[in-house]
């Protein structure tokens, strides 16, 4: 188990990983220099960093908006103290202040245990921003944890986890490391269930030059999530699209924004663009995923270093479309099960779609009962940033985070009888739903929005 | 780096048990991965879990989406956990060589 001094740490990437995403670790000598450096620059460029260390005056309403804090009751993982854990370095070396009167006002020398402290504690964070919405200066403070992870990201100092996928978007363009022939195989799979379950005939077109709309689907949902895939499948067939999936660029995430939003983002924007180009289509599509819309739908413009020419946007988006428009029959009595609604924090906190993923669930199903607190005041379900560790020590954790989710879940009963759905249209809501129901045995599945649109379509 | 050693071959091991060179993978080592476990030994049905799963990983490189897994086996979900505990991803592929999933898994 990956421990360092007491602290709790989720398993670091070798050398070696870091290598293949382009890092030369920083030798353990200099990395408090080069920590200093680097906490120099971002701080001339940022305005949003520079706004969290000077503005903050510890009021302290984050405190108990945090589920991690909820969760653990460790006093770092209140947000403001998370980061303080940044602040009293910036104080230190950035302030006259500081420089003057160090520890009397709050300030730290930097060194090799308080950089493994940002490890521990940014990689506690789940980047939810709950924290920043009900900030009364409205400091994101989960902008600090970003530039936490980017540093110790330059540092060589990154979750195995995270490394991993960093890696794997480089050499297959998806998260998991799905080969062309794997995709194929398990869409033909699946247009087979489909044709069991419920009848009708749909084909997933992969790589399909001339098709009008590119897909994107979260890559996880090939190993995971089948009823994500089989609902977007059935929804395109059924509207008439002219549709494909890349085999080049099958990923909605984008870990780039978890650790490394330079060039580990831009990477994947820039497969995405050529992706695009190279098929010739005339809109992109995006799947369910939470932190990965984010990325795409505000970073995107600021960051691709080429023209964009398509329409972006996300398939829940365009279900509601179809369904203002009439154009979709859904039977809200198929799914003849009470079904609840966890908002993905990126969604409703930073993509606007609160209001579209009710229009489409209230569709979809009969017996829709809402959970307080819901669409932006909702909170995290413990495994946002890809907080997926498994180690036993942080799969803890993980259970902790969860516990205020379990909390508003088992509140709206519909796990009472046992057969409940709660419905989570985010891949890593998903990852960290499906054994968090168990643990705290809630009594519903997991399924995404899509996946419900799937099952409720009635066929012409 | 943790390892094992299986017929005098030291075959390494990342901190979550899994094989690091899927190439050194064979039913001897299977055992030994399935004894770390937990699981004493392999019956039928773990080898045809573990089979699926090697030819899968073969042909593809890469695990089989779960529902596939579970219909080409016969066995449900449930059942998978009762041979390997830890469950489809961190059990049965370990025990089959295949390397740790990335990813939202």
């Amino acid at each position: 188990m990956p421990e360092y001094k007491g602290l709790k740490i989720p398993a670091r990437a070798t050398d070696e990983e870091m290598r293949k995403i382009h890092i030369e670790p920083v030798p353990d000598e200099q990395k408090v220099d080069k920590a200093i450096q680097y906490l120099d620059e971002i701080r001339k460029k940022f305005r949003s960093f520079v706004l969290a260390m000077e503005s903050c005056v510890k009021c302290g309403a984050c405190a108990e908006n945090c589920h991690t804090y909820l969760g653990t009751r460790d006093p770092n993982n209140i947000p403001t103290m998370r980061a303080e854990l940044m602040r009293k370095i910036y104080r230190r070396y950035f302030t006259p202040e500081g420089r003057w009167f160090g520890k009397l006002v709050g300030a730290q020398d930097l060194d090799l245990d308080t950089i493994m402290q940002w490890y521990s504690y940014f990689y506690q964070c789940n980047e939810c921003r709950r924290c920043g919405h009900v900030c009364p200066f409205g400091i994101d403070t989960c902008e600090v944890t970003m530039i936490g992870r980017q540093i110790l990201h330059w540092l060589g100092i990154v979750p195995k986890l995270h490394a991993s996928v960093g890696a794997s978007m480089e050499r297959t363009g998806n998260h998991t490391g799905l080969t062309k022939a794997a995709i194929v195989d398990t869409l033909e799979f699946l247009s087979e269930e489909i044709r069991d379950e419920f009848g009708v005939e749909v084909t997933f077109p992969v790589d399909k030059e001339g098709a009008d709309i590119l897909y994107v689907p979260s890559s996880a949902d090939f190993l995971l999530n089948p009823y994500t895939l089989m609902g977007a499948g059935m929804f395109f067939t059924y509207i008439g699209a002219n549709w494909t999936i890349s085999s080049h660029m099958t990923e909605a995430g984008n870990f780039g924004l978890l650790f490394d939003q330079q060039h580990t983002m831009r990477h994947l924007f820039t497969r995405l663009l050529h992706t695009a180009q190279q098929l010739g289509v005339k809109k992109i599509v995006w799947g369910e995923c939470g932190h990965g819309w984010r990325a795409w739908k505000m970073y995107l413009k600021g960051m691709a270093d080429l023209p964009l020419r398509w329409e972006i946007t996300h398939i829940h988006n365009e279900v509601a479309y179809y369904i203002e428009t009439n154009q979709l029959k859904l039977d809200p009595y198929k799914i003849g099960r009470p079904v609840t609604l966890h908002d993905p924090c990126n969604y409703v906190r930073a993509c606007n779609l609160a209001e579209t993923l009710r229009k489409v669930i209230r569709a979809c199903v009969a017996d829709f009962r809402e959970m307080y607190p819901n669409r932006e005041d909702n909170f995290c379900c413990g495994g946002g940033s890809a907080i997926l560790f498994d180690d036993p020590e942080m799969y803890q954790l993980r259970i902790k985070f969860s516990a205020k989710k379990a909390e508003q879940v088992r509140a709206t009963g519909v796990g009472k009888d046992g057969n409940g759905i709660l419905c989570a249209p985010c891949s890593i809501c998903k990852a960290q739903l499906y054994p968090m129901v168990e643990e705290h045995e809630l009594g519903v599945e997991v399924k995404g929005l899509i996946d419900l649109v799937g099952m409720a379509l009635v066929w012409r | 780096m943790p390892s094992i050693i299986v017929n005098g071959v030291e075959i390494e091991q990342d901190e979550d048990g899994f094989i690091q060179n899927p190439e050194l993978w064979n039913e001897e080592v299977a055992k030994a991965l399935a004894k770390q476990e937990g699981i004493e030994e392999l019956t039928e049905e773990h080898w045809k879990v573990v089979n699926y799963l090697r030819n899968y990983y073969l042909q593809f490189q890469i695990a089989p989406m779960i529902r596939k897994l579970c219909k080409e086996t016969g066995f449900s979900l449930k059942k998978i956990y009762e041979l390997f505990p830890s469950g489809p991803a961190k059990g049965a592929c370990k025990v089959a060589g295949l390397p740790k999933p990335t990813g939202c898994v």
